[in-house]
């Protein structure tokens, strides 16, 4: 390594960053190429077996107004999930009000859903025959069918209540890696709250912005859950619709146009993000957090965030409540009548109930590793990159999240069914190791992005800066640059996990003898109505979840003994107070430090 | 400074670390076996009930010593292991494909990834519930019927045929599993249209009656779990299945079902069992075969999980007797030729729109 370094280090500044990033790249397009675009390309292949008949009058039909209502949809999703998981992030990393940890801890939550009965709780609570009709009927007289939530709408619903953590994990590590000194200087400066907000931070959020758009758009585009619920004719619904006739071939063409539309929206999200690149040279202390005092704000902030848990909480909370129901007991009642330990006994009893859970999390968690890997690389040489190129490599990682889950999965069974040259000769299918690969191809983009969005906010002056003092390029890469992104890592990291650990659509085509994962067996449980036995099976999946986010939320919070010495270094001088709790009550507006001068600057 | 932003690292490396050893343990001590499939395990793809194929497997290992512990169920929907089949294709990894509409199996007949069942088998089952090589078998058949919330209509009310569904009493009050994206579904419509073809020369009586239908289905429900819930929890008072379920849901969920073989008759669907071809354990499959469909294993399935079964039984059991089931007379191959523009006209046209 340090003989690379030296060698490298003879060349002048450019040309060697640019050679480590084309020497990082090979083995990086190498393994997008073996894992995602060769076996994706499957679907554009397939779609056109049949001549191109597939693609004539797909705009004029059923077809081209499924693809207008999806693509409707998802623009709307992104806006209230914006909207949404803006507002919170900013609520979370900026104030301090009594609840702000437990809200920290749920607001996570609705990522860990189980697939298939998360979709369930949300027609237990908001259906007509659901929760909150049944009691708005009982109690105000109101048409239960009018209050439910039905067609579009409870898409949108769905949508907004699990989608909105790509908004909040994205803003709130940016918020975390922003420095407060611009905002000081923005405002000592005479720039109104309202402006300081508009020239600075929101500027400074657009990576994050972006990449929660561009995940939330992606994943909505390719929604089929929600969809299938309340009965709106999207995209995928016909997507499906066709697999179930036999018309691959049309199905496979309904599936390119859905990426294809999806890829056109990450390049014009590229292409505004490029318009308006605003970095921090300086290593960015973190705005300090703004503690409510007062009783009475107090008082209202708390009912404020526990009114928050309870809306988020609340498709958790009724999958944990159908755990302890007695099966086929709860049937015009507004809360269930009967209630049981039966079902979590049922599948303590079973000497194979801890077997899926060890498939999912472990599979899930190699998955992780290879993503953050991979992802953070990709990020870095997809940021640094000059000249053409950057943005394919982008659509490279991210065409995954634009298709629909189990055509992830049948191209990845038939590109790794036989040895080939363009699989290299492995074998995967029946062997335990794709699932993991499965789970990187799908979930890469989330570390991707949310790395990605963390980087565009570092100024590369700084790795030329720690380059220009001797250091090689691993060790800027390893000691400078992912620091500064750890936490962008972080969240992604935790969202490729989650994910994974829930994941059925590509699990149930790929999944080895054996080796079920626990989607797969809430799937039976389903199948054969066992509902409250799903139930407990997915409470216990929130509950391992929940423990994990406990976890990561201990690495990014300074509570923990090394972390919080090293936030108390950072903090400056003049603050005083010590710390108590997670966050220091630090109400007094900081000093401008000196030395690290505001530098915001607005590239092209 | 780079001294200080190196903590948080082994911070995240030491919580990575945790994690690991929250999980780390308990797949090596089987994972032994299932690594290197050595030929000798019989996989099955099934999408049938997970307990019922389960006490089949163990009442098979218990026939066939020989297969003791070397059978593995993979449970999945009809559609998945099909879709599962087509792209093993290369690499066969399942040996059975059990639980599938008649639809699906020629499907993946036609797609070659089928091979054909024993001799014995074939000549067990009817040729009008097989393909005609053999490529795969009707394993039971499924009667497509009303059934009826109880607690929310009389038997005076509940529909007795499937024309009462489309009366102006019943506006509002059908739950019908989502169409398009239900094998089962597609062929109940498709059989109603079929059964008006012949005196309209045309779907067009079948679309008016599908038409009628839609104005008095209150929800399209996502799954038949959903459709369970929606009419069990009283948002929907009837609705059409198969017989099997609404019996099972009866038993085993102490549903409010009353299930009503509708007067006109009932469409019977085939539901297949099949051999993968080029699986990794040819005679294990045949020797399941075999057993599935003997006339022991489908009494057995018959009396316990209400299946109808396919080969000629010396005896009907008794809860069959009861129903008096009529069969429905309907042109499968005119339905297996228009079912896809059918639906999409349905879907386009009709649904939502009544």
């Amino acid at each position: 390594m340090t003989g690379l370094a030296a060698r490298l280090r003879n060349r002048s500044g450019t040309t060697s960053s640019d050679r480590f990033i084309y020497w990082l790249a090979i083995p990086l397009v190498l393994i997008l190429l073996l894992y995602i675009v060769i076996p994706m390309f499957a679907t554009a292949r397939t779609s056109v077996d049949g001549g191109m008949g597939n693609y004539s009058g797909f705009f004029g039909g059923n077809s081209g107004r499924a693809l207008g209502l999806s693509v409707g949809i998802s623009v709307v999703s992104v806006i209230t999930t914006g909207v949404i998981g803006t507002a919170l992030a900013v609520l979370l990393t900026r104030f301090d009000f009594p609840g702000r940890n437990v809200l920290r801890l749920f607001a996570m939550l609705p990522m860990a859903l189980p697939p298939l009965i998360g979709a369930v709780s949300f027609y237990f609570l908001y259906a007509e025959s659901g929760i909150l009709p049944r009691f708005l009927a009982q109690y105000f007289g109101a048409d239960p069918g009018a209050v439910s939530a039905n067609g579009v709408l409870g898409v949108l619903l769905v949508h907004t209540m699990t989608m909105y953590p790509y908004f909040y994990l994205a803003v709130s590590s940016g918020l975390a890696g922003s420095d407060a000194s611009m905002e000081e200087a923005a405002l000592n400066l005479g720039a109104s709250r309202f402006t300081m907000w508009r020239t600075v931070l929101l500027p400074m959020l657009t990576p994050a912005l972006v990449s929660g758009a561009l995940l939330t758009f992606m994943v909505s585009m390719a929604s089929f859950t929600a969809p299938q619920f309340y009965n709106v004719q999207t995209l995928t619904m016909q997507i499906v619709a066709s697999r179930t006739s036999g018309a691959y071939e049309l199905a496979a063409a309904q599936s390119t146009v859905l990426s294809v539309v999806s890829i056109l929206f990450l390049l014009a999200m590229r292409w505004y993000q490029n318009r308006r690149v605003h970095r921090s040279a300086s290593k960015g202390t973190p705005q300090a957090v703004k503690v409510i005092h007062g009783t009475l704000p107090r008082l209202g902030a708390g009912l404020g965030s526990t009114l928050l848990v309870l809306i988020l909480m609340a498709p958790a909370a009724v999958i944990v409540l159908l755990a302890f129901t007695v099966d086929g007991s709860w049937t015009v009642q507004i809360l269930p009548s009967q209630y049981t330990l039966g079902n979590f006994s049922r599948i303590f009893t079973d000497p194979s109930t801890l077997r899926p859970i060890l498939v999912s999390s472990q599979m899930a968690f190699i998955a992780m590793i290879a993503c953050t890997v991979v992802g953070v690389i990709a990020s870095w040489v997809v940021t640094r990159w000059k000249g053409p190129g950057k943005g394919l490599l982008d659509v490279m990682v991210m065409i995954p999240w634009a298709l629909p889950g189990t055509v992830v999965g049948v191209n990845l069974v038939t590109a790794f069914a036989s040895p080939s040259p363009f699989n290299l000769g492995q074998v995967l299918i029946g062997s335990l190791w794709i699932l993991p690969v499965a789970y990187f191809v799908r979930f890469l983009p989330l570390v991707f992005r949310s790395a990605n969005a963390a980087l565009a906010q570092i100024d590369p002056s700084v790795e030329e800066a720690a380059r220009n003092l001797g250091a090689g390029h691993w060790r800027v890469l390893r000691t400078v640059t992912v620091p500064l992104m750890y936490r962008g890592i972080l969240a992604g990291a935790l969202m490729a996990f989650i994910q994974g650990f829930g994941e059925y659509v590509a699990s149930v085509v790929i999944y080895p003898a054996r080796f079920a994962p626990l989607s797969v067996e809430i799937y039976n449980r389903i199948y054969s109505n066992e509902f409250g036995t799903a139930a407990a099976y997915g409470t216990l999946q929130m509950g391992l979840i929940l423990i994990v986010l406990i976890i990561s939320q201990r690495l990014e919070n300074p509570g923990s003994g090394g972390i919080a010495k090293m936030l108390k270094r950072r903090r400056r001088p003049t603050v005083e107070t010590p710390l108590v709790g997670p966050m220091p009550p630090t109400a007094t507006p900081l000093p401008i430090p000196s030395s690290a001068a505001p530098d915001l600057k607005p590239v092209k | 400074m780079i001294r200080t932003v190196r903590k948080p690292l082994g911070a995240v490396a030491g919580g990575l670390a945790l994690m690991l050893a929250l999980s780390s343990c308990g797949l090596d001590d089987s994972s032994s076996g299932a690594e290197g499939s050595d030929g000798g395990t019989l996989t099955i793809y099934t999408a049938r009930d997970k307990g019922l194929a389960e006490a089949v497997v163990a009442d098979f290992e218990a026939a066939n010593p020989d297969y003791a512990g070397k059978v593995e169920i993979l449970t999945l929907g009809a559609q998945e292991a099909l879709e599962r089949i087509r792209a093993e294709k290369a690499n066969p990894q399942g040996d059975i494909w059990w639980g599938g509409t008649g639809q699906q199996m020629k499907q993946a007949a036609g797609d070659d990834v089928l091979a054909p069942a024993p001799e014995a088998v074939i000549d067990a089952v009817p040729e009008d519930l097989r393909d005609p090589a053999g490529l795969w078998v009707g394993e039971m058949q499924l009667a497509e019927v009303i059934f009826y919330n109880h607690d929310m209509l009389s038997e005076a009310e509940a529909p007795k045929d499937w024309d009462d569904l489309v009366a102006p009493e019943m506006a509002d009050k059908l739950a019908i599993r989502d169409v398009e994206a239900s094998g089962t579904m597609r062929s109940i419509y498709s059989a109603m249209i079929d059964r008006q073809y012949d005196a309209a020369g045309s779907p067009e009586a079948g679309y008016d009656w599908l038409r009628k239908l839609d104005a008095n289905t209150k929800v399209y429900a996502a799954n038949p779990t959903d459709l369970y819930l929606r009419v069990t929890r009283q948002e929907a008072a009837a609705s059409a299945w198969n017989l099997q379920d609404v019996m099972l849901q009866i038993e085993s969920q102490n549903a409010p079902y009353t299930p009503v073989i509708p007067e006109s008759g009932a469409p019977m669907l085939v539901d297949g069992v099949a051999k993968i071809k080029n699986g990794p354990s040819s005679d294990a499959a045949d020797a399941f075969l075999e057993f599935l469909l003997s006339e022991e294993t489908q009494k057995d399935l018959s009396e316990t999980y209400y299946q109808i079964p396919s080969i000629e039984m010396t005896e009907t059991p008794a809860w069959l007797a009861d129903l008096d089931l009529v069969e429905m007379d309907v042109d499968w191959d005119r339905i297996g030729q228009n079912e896809s523009e059918w639906i999409g006209y349905w879907a386009e046209n009709i649904k939502g729109k009544g």
